[in-house]
């Protein structure tokens, strides 16, 4: 039982982690970006190839050199968001808010298959691992690295949610979710603020990446697209656009998954999934946290 | 390639009034369906057969999902699940009961209606983002379940489904299906026009204003779905009867977004504009083969390219908008 | 914020009042040069001189090259495996080549990407098919080679199936199709024999839900059913392509096995395996054909893939000799020969083989050629094909890991 939750808790570490990009991306522009699994992708792959090329350097310390890459990753795989924003996403804000979906399907097979032309589909091996001492916490094996993983990812999550509710440049982002027009009428810097919500979101699911990589070792350029599907549902069941809401929903999907797993068996395990989610947004249709919204009046 | 651009368009203008109503305007309706029954003539080998046969499909697929999203404005990420019900249905029929394949047509339109029920009927009062999510959820649901059930052949499907009238020859299938979509394509613009067209489009203007006109928002809403699923399945059965096997790779969340992909390059609530992404999105894949590695890269960064040139779709639907609409739809900084 | 109907097509403000006709001339325009580009394009794509009207038949040029289709995964989720297979198989049309080719034509092989979907799988059947392939080589997935039988069935080209194994294949009976890896109960049979062998009481069974995997899987929980012999303790499914199996391992651990069984790929194979160890599992693991690869002990890493059955046909690692061919295929591609490759390389030479026999590439001949075919050396063995078109024996043996490699454990003879 213990072991269930605690299997579900990491999962859904990972998944809120990558969530919280879409939902921010999301609650700001109102974008559904399909490419942003691929940016936890680029984040595996761009700390695969800093730890290769820092090689021998760090000796046998893992953890130390892990948490450099992990920052370089985050800086390398925010700016990669950036650019995206800006070449595949605002020139088209004005257009219909599907025109950006075409857009961004049209960024993830770039960005997957840019990846495929550049390291093959080949999957790679990380040459850093995080092997496990195993703990015994209340009946469950935990991993210290498990552990220090869970931590960095929900100290990641504080520092954002600090930045966006109690920072200058966090209300600017929520004045424009509210309202994009007043927002730059009261002298916000309505593209400046948008491309730093890309930086933080993409960074995250950058984050997200190289520990993916790190801890399971393996990587390849499809990585993305599942985890992205399951960020997006997560978003979706905390309330999409809101950050608390999103972290939860991320930890309740990787939740269901766990039970439905135990109760089900692996292949229905989706089936529960998304059948309680189901169910669950029937009963409250705008998710665990998000604001009834008096839809236009 | 230009001389028909100017000159033909006057001279088609002249027999106007020759097939008005096939399409929003008049002519490239019959010029696309005349494209299509010529095609075999000019090139019959199967590959173009094939390919020919498949956008075809995809035209269909398209036109159905145009009715959800283009015409009632209803976000569905899960379209492939009518599709695969259409399939499967007249699959499991066809192999397992020996059904002739065009008796499981109304099999599969029960089917479909009744998928389209049971996956709108508890959701439709969501707001559309929950919708995506929930139709996204519906399709995975159904593609899982069709690949661990026996009945319906696990992973690898059903295979050996006889062709529309039990193994006829691949060109008279394409006619079929050819004239099957033209009737579909037709039948989609006509719904749009009709007085449920009309309520379809109320309600996705203004949800409250229809339902302060009488218009029950839940129940147009509901027939919008249940008008996709009858498309998507009866593309479904074609896609079998096509490929004479039906197996769950088909229905992935990919294929949800690809269909959902014509319909939003073509021009949402457009059709002439729909088919035209349907058919776009269905050979631009197999044009890019040729490049091996690069054939998915080049597609991703086209279809960015076509979107900012483009951006309200290839062809969008007739605009009536007038100079106020367009500076809301347009900021200031992107014009500049 | 409004949410998307409403912003999603803003300029359709009006829609109650709309007439039914435009300004003459305004839209065409702008139309008809797309149209006509559409249909050029589709022009341009299938070439002219084709159509429904020339029906002449092409007269078979006695000097141009034999050319062998060959269906492999390059583009989605299995797209690793494609290299693996069309590199060997060049190998071989290489080496053909070299000697003077086939009937004094050279071989000429013609890879395209099924991607593991049956809708582009029939479209690259039907563009093989249409340029004129004599022979077709490949097939891995199954779910995506069964829609390309009839394709293929009807231009009367035989296919030689490398690695798609699935029993559907089989039970079809086509008269063109002839599998050439071992099938799922062949291996079943291998793998049931061994775990019987090692004394295995509790065996845990796993697959990813592919039609592959779970055939595999589900077969050799039947073999465990019967009476005597282990008994399955579990048939767990999993999702491929994720990272975490960990509630898998969970349920399976829950059991108690002391025996576990793999049937799917070695990207979820390495991942599994090192995630059992780490969840404190001690007992045998072995694996299938589909996982045997280097790539699966580097990504389970060399400990924990350490002792690793796997039930697997003859390889170039397992047999004397193969160490020649090996380097060729490192020397010519850069990387070792992975799954299927040996299977490829045979598909090749079979074929090759079968027209020479045949005496030209006309379909029933080489089919003729095929089924009499008795004592062609494959990795697999001397070949002779079942009634079935399956191989009399499907040469399973049962390879582990020691040092870094998997190496020949029991042949099982």
């Amino acid at each position: 039982m213990s072991q269930l939750i605690w299997n579900g808790l990491f999962v859904g570490a990972f998944y809120s982690l990558v969530a919280l990009g879409y939902s921010m991306v999301y609650g700001i522009i109102k974008l559904l970006n399909f490419a942003h699994g691929d940016l936890y992708m680029l984040g595996a792959f761009a700390g695969f190839a800093m730890l290769g090329a820092a090689g021998g350097v760090f000796g046998s310390m893992t953890l130390l050199p892990l948490l450099v890459v992990l920052v370089l990753t985050m800086a390398a795989t925010g700016l990669a968001g950036v650019a995206l924003e800006r070449v595949a996403y605002r020139p088209l804000r004005g257009a219909p808010r599907l025109s950006l979906l075409i857009t961004a399907v049209g960024a993830s097979f770039a960005l997957e298959y840019g990846m495929h032309l550049v390291a093959g589909a080949d999957p790679r091996v990380y040459p850093v691992r995080l092997g496990g001492t195993t703990l015994d916490l209340l009946g469950a094996r935990v991993t210290v690295q498990q552990l220090v993983l869970v931590l960095i990812a929900v100290a990641l999550m504080i520092v954002l949610n600090v930045l966006v509710t109690r920072s200058r440049e966090g209300r600017a982002m929520r004045a424009i979710a509210l309202d994009p027009r007043a927002a730059r009428l009261m002298g916000i810097d309505v593209d400046a603020v948008i491309s730093r919500a890309f930086f933080l979101g993409s960074a995250l699911a950058g984050a997200a990446g190289v520990m993916a990589g790190a801890y399971y070792g393996k990587i390849d350029f499809l990585m993305g697209f599942l985890i992205g599907l399951k960020a997006f549902t997560a978003a979706v069941i905390g309330g999409i656009g809101n950050i608390p809401g999103t972290m939860l929903g991320g930890l309740l999907l990787g939740l269901l998954e766990s039970f439905g797993t135990y109760w089900l068996g692996g292949e229905w395990r989706d089936v529960f999934a998304f059948g309680v989610l189901i169910l669950f947004l029937t009963v409250r249709p705008t998710g665990l946290l998000g604001e009834r919204v008096t839809e236009r009046v | 390639m230009s001389a028909p651009g100017t000159g033909g368009a006057s001279g088609l203008d002249r027999v106007s009034g020759f097939a008005r109503g096939l399409f929003d305007s008049r002519w490239p309706g019959p010029v696309l369906l005349l494209a299509a029954l010529l095609g075999p003539f000019v090139n019959a080998t199967p590959y173009a057969l094939n390919l020919m046969t498949t956008t075809a499909i995809s035209v269909m697929l398209a036109v159905g999902l145009n009715i959800v999203v283009g015409y009632c404005g209803l976000l569905d990420l899960g379209y492939a699940a009518f599709f695969a019900v259409g399939a499967y249905t007249s699959g499991v029929l066809a192999t397992r009961f020996d059904w002739p394949l065009l008796a499981t047509v109304p099999v599969v339109l029960v089917a479909t209606v009744i998928a389209g029920i049971v996956i709108g009927g508890p959701t439709l009062r969501l707001r559309s983002d929950y919708l995506a999510i929930v139709t996204l959820g519906f399709g995975e649901i159904i593609r899982i379940t069709a690949n661990n059930l026996d009945v319906t052949g696990g992973p690898s499907g059903i295979h050996g489904i006889p062709g529309l009238f039990g193994g006829e020859d691949k060109v008279v299938f394409y006619y079929a299906t050819v004239v099957i979509v033209a009737l579909a394509v037709i039948g989609a613009a006509r719904l749009g026009r009709s007085r449920i067209g009309r309520a379809w489009r109320f309600v996705r203007e203004d949800e409250d204003a229809a339902a302060a006109m009488g218009v029950s928002p839940y129940r147009v809403k509901l027939a919008a779905y249940i008008a996709g699923a009858v498309w998507g399945g009866l593309a479904g059965v074609l896609f079998g009867a096509h490929l004479s096997a039906v197996s769950p790779g088909s229905f992935r969340f990919l294929d949800s977004a690809l269909i959902l992909m014509a319909v939003v390059l073509g021009g949402m609530g457009s059709n002439p504009g729909v088919v035209l992404g349907a058919i776009v999105l269905a050979v631009l894949p197999e044009a890019l083969r040729d490049l091996v590695d690069w054939q998915y890269f080049v597609f991703g960064v086209l279809l960015i390219l076509v979107m900012l040139v483009r951006p309200q779709g290839l062809w969008p639907a007739r605009s009536r908008e007038t100079p106020q609409d367009a500076a809301r739809a347009v900021r200031p900084e992107v014009r500049a | 914020m409004s949410e998307f109907p409403a912003s999603a097509n803003p300029a359709n403000a009006n829609p109650v009042n709309r007439s039914p006709v435009t300004g003459p001339g305004r839209r065409p325009r702008r139309l008809l040069p797309l149209a006509a580009l559409t249909v050029a394009a589709g022009l341009a794509l299938s070439g002219c001189g084709q159509g429904l009207l020339d029906k002449g038949g092409k007269a078979e040029d006695k000097s141009s090259p034999i050319v062998l289709g060959m269906l492999v995964p390059r583009s989605g989720g299995e797209a690793a495996i494609g290299p693996y297979m069309t590199n060997a198989a060049q190998l071989a049309v290489d080496e053909i080549n070299a000697k003077g080719g086939v009937l004094g034509r050279k071989l000429e092989l013609r890879p395209e990407d099924d991607a593991c979907d049956p809708k582009t799988a029939t479209a690259a059947a039907n563009k093989l098919v249409s340029s004129g392939v004599h022979v077709s080589v490949g097939g891995y997935c199954s779910g995506a080679t069964l829609p390309t039988l009839p394709v293929f069935g009807k231009a009367n080209v035989p296919m030689i199936i490398p690695a798609a194994n699935s029993q559907e294949l089989v039970d079809q009976r086509q008269k063109h199709v002839f599998l050439i890896n071992g099938t799922g109960t062949q291996q079943t049979d291998a793998a049931v024999a061994f775990m019987t062998k090692k004394g295995a009481k509790n065996v845990a069974v796993m697959h990813d839900n592919t039609s592959y995997s779970k055939d595999i899987a589900v077969q050799t929980g039947k073999d465990l059913a019967e009476p005597g012999g282990p008994e399955q303790a579990i048939l767990e499914a999993v999702t491929a392509k994720e990272s975490d199996y960990g509630a898998n391992v969970t349920n399976v651990m829950a059991k108690k096995p002391d025996f576990i069984y793999w049937t799917g790929y070695f990207q979820e194979g390495g991942l599994l395996i090192r995630q059992f160890r780490q969840a404190g599992y001690k007992g045998p693991i072995m694996v299938a054909d589909g996982s045997v690869s280097p790539k699966l002990i580097e990504i389970a890493g060399k400990a924990d893939a350490e002792g690793v059955y796997a039930t697997m046909t003859q390889t170039p690692d397992t047999l004397q000799g193969a160490d020649a061919w090996k380097t060729a295929y490192k020397s010519k591609f850069g990387s070792d020969p992975g799954p299927y490759s040996n299977q490829s390389y045979d598909a090749v030479r079979l074929a090759a083989e079968a027209i020479g026999k045949a005496g030209g590439t006309d379909g029933a001949k080489v089919i003729a050629a095929l089924e009499a075919i008795d004592g062609f050396q494959m990795f697999s063995g001397p070949l002779k094909f079942t009634p079935e078109h399956t191989l009399t024996k499907g040469g399973f043996q049962i390879l582990s890991v020691k040092g870094g490699a998997f190496a020949l454990e029991d042949a099982l003879a």
